[in-house]
């Protein structure tokens, strides 16, 4: 056997689970410097215009998808418990949900527009609920 | 499980349904074929492994064909791997040639599906018998590999990296497990949420979130503004099509769809790269009509579109033969598989010749589906491309959420898993990172740990890595030569930019 070297590793099995971690964390930390000085006048070039959001960015549609979203699975869940194991949550959430959406992202909210958006908002929960919970046994909420 | 068990008129069923719902997903810009198999997921969840399967391969299929439609008669790209097919087919549809484009687009699909399905089932079973061989130490080497490849030929080498080992560090949260040799110590999780993520983040809801509710976003950060629908559809009032187009093809059929194939095979490259590399190799040695490329040649779709439905075929070799994903839908395949019970990886083909069996049967029919729905519906299919993205966007977001849900049996966390990746997976687009690396990084990190610290447990030393066999240090070669390729690239296409740049001033 030759001599113990640099490279010899001896793994303690009790933190063994810090090995990687702590090797790919490093990595990731090297990496990331090395991006950014790579990226440095991009950056520069961000920072001088002052931090903020974009202005180009549609701040009611993304913001209000991520809101509506959130509310949608706490209605989902809350209803769900009440009438457990049939799907109701789902579908009754699902609709007010879809329409919101709907009416969030149009731009031209005309009555003939609105009328699709509902007929949609119905119909589509309704396809959903009776291919995946009663087609499929799906569990939904 | 003998192949007759898993096939019945019902498989056949599902791979059609699958084709069709494919298609419509590829036709409709921002929908991707990753996408329909991450939203269409929960449908899967109570079939059974043959007819899940099917449905899965049919979604696959379908949506990365579907994607030529608005490419031709919309000039977008219904999926990325329909990039190339613009360039000449939106310019036919404008000499009202669409229907002809279509038709040629179709047909090209077709033949490079079935070329890489041929390479598929006959490449496969010996590349996995090869890989059985493989220990832990090759195996974490063949994970380097697949890591630095999707760099090397990704959007930068640094960017790709960087996203692949974020993938790996997100994926390590939780506890190291005990089935695999682990401690069972957690580690990266804050105190408070220790009880949720103590088996780190479900697979699914991280693929659902990156991929639909990130889509979903990057529209709604846009305001959803409605691109299809000013445009007037342009079908069919010029040549019709023939099957003679294909006369003279054969070169431009085979090159393409084998760039598809060997595209495919290097995991985390989509199609959009397989797609621009076999239209420019045929604009380079095309002599009959060199001067005809980007005003409407029948040669350029049939590039385009063979080497993006070769893909399927050339990705599903690596997931199957050595579990490792060979594009993002792939990836999400795999989650479907693991659901399914069944883990991919050397021992697959070997151990599930049934299931391996079912599996080119389902992509062989779908293929056929798709040449059928798309040539005899094509006008149908191209109406759906109208579709307006209001109605569509929050159907979308609605089975994101029935996926994560259903997932295991209605946990509330991996909904807001879902949600938080969305966020995640929004911000990486921002920051132009990559998501291929990241999601690949997130679903092999848990093995390249294993193979990694085992193979230091039992030998003690480094060097093991270089040492331990011929192919341990064949694959050192591999992987130095993707980074060196890389660099090259990269120092080119520099060199390129500022040539470019002194020609403008």
């Amino acid at each position: 056997m030759s001599a113990p070297s640099l490279l010899d590793v001896t793994i303690d099995f009790s933190t063994s689970h810090l090995v990687f971690p702590t090797i790919v964390g490093t990595l990731l930390v090297l990496m990331g410097a090395v991006l950014a000085v790579a990226r440095r006048h991009e950056i520069r070039a961000a920072l001088a215009g002052g931090i903020g959001w974009p202005t180009d960015m549609d701040g009611l549609r993304f913001f209000g998808t991520l809101v509506l979203t959130a509310v949608y699975f706490l209605a989902m869940n809350e209803i769900g418990w009440r009438w457990p194991n049939r799907g109701f949550g789902f579908l009754s959430a699902s609709m007010p949900f879809l329409f919101a959406m709907s009416v969030l992202y149009l731009h031209e909210r005309s009555r003939r527009h609105l009328m699709l958006a509902a007929v949609v908002a119905v119909l589509a929960p309704l396809v959903a609920w009776l291919v995946l919970f009663r087609l499929f046994d799906v569990s939904l909420p | 499980m003998d192949v007759l068990a898993l096939i019945s008129p019902a498989f056949f069923g599902l791979v059609a349904a699958g084709t069709v719902i494919g298609i419509f997903f590829g036709a409709i810009p921002g929908l991707t074929a990753t996408m329909a198999v991450a939203v269409c997921l929960p449908l899967t969840y109570s079939m059974g492994l043959g007819t899940g399967l099917a449905f899965l391969l049919g979604l696959y299929v379908g949506g990365i064909s579907g994607g030529l439609v608005p490419a031709v008669l919309l000039n977008i790209p219904g999926t990325p791997s329909s990039i190339a097919t613009t360039f000449d087919g939106y310019p036919m549809a404008r000499r009202g040639e669409g229907e002809r484009a279509l038709k040629i687009g179709i047909c090209a699909s077709l033949f490079g599906g079935l070329f890489s399905l041929v390479v598929l089932y006959l490449f496969a079973p010996p590349l996995a018998d090869f890989a059985i061989k493989f220990s832990f130490v090759e195996k974490f080497l063949i994970i380097l590999l697949a890591l630095t490849l999707l760099a090397a030929l990704g959007s930068g080498m640094l960017t790709g990296l960087f996203s692949g080992v974020l993938g790996m560090f997100v994926s390590l949260v939780g506890v190291y497990d005990i089935n695999n040799g682990g401690n069972g110590d957690i580690r990266l999780v804050p105190g408070f949420l220790e009880t949720w993520l103590e088996s780190g983040f479900s697979l699914l809801p991280v693929l659902i979130g990156v991929f639909g509710l990130t889509a979903v976003l990057i529209e709604a950060e846009h305001g959803v503004r409605e691109d299809a629908a000013t445009k007037k559809l342009l079908l069919a009032s010029g040549k019709p099509f023939r099957l003679s187009v294909f006369r003279g093809q054969w070169v431009n059929l085979l090159r393409s769809s084998a760039i598809g194939t060997f595209v495919g095979l290097l995991p985390g490259i989509g199609g959009s790269a397989a797609s621009i590399l076999a239209y420019s190799q045929e604009k380079t040695f095309n002599r009959k009509e060199p001067d005809a490329f980007g005003k409407g040649a029948p040669s350029g779709i049939i590039a385009s579109e063979s080497a993006n439905n070769g893909l399927t075929g050339g990705a599903l070799i690596p997931l199957l033969s050595l579990g490792i994903p060979g594009d993002a839908t792939t990836a999400i395949l795999i989650g479907a598989f693991t659901l399914q019970g069944i883990q991919v990886g050397p021992l697959f083909i070997g151990d599930n010749p049934g299931v391996w069996q079912a599996i080119v049967i389902a992509m062989l029919f779908a293929n056929l589906c798709m040449v059928l729905v798309m040539l005899f519906a094509i006008r149908p299919i191209a109406r759906v491309v109208m579709v307006p993205k209001y109605l569509l966007l929050p159907i979308i977001l609605m089975m994101c959420v029935v996926g994560a849900y259903t997932i295991n049996s209605g946990v509330m966390f991996d909904v807001w898993t879902m949600l938080a990746f969305g966020v995640f997976g929004w911000l990486i687009y921002k920051l132009r990172l990559d998501m291929a690396p990241f999601v690949i990084g997130f679903i092999l990190g848990p093995s390249a740990e294993v193979y990694f610290v085992k193979s230091l447990e039992s030998f003690g030393t480094l060097t093991i890595f270089f040492t331990k066999s011929w192919i341990a240090m064949l694959l050192w070669v591999l992987i130095l030569a993707s980074v060196t390729a890389s660099v090259a690239i990269a120092r080119a296409g520099a060199r390129r930019a500022r040539m470019a740049a002194a020609a403008e001033a």
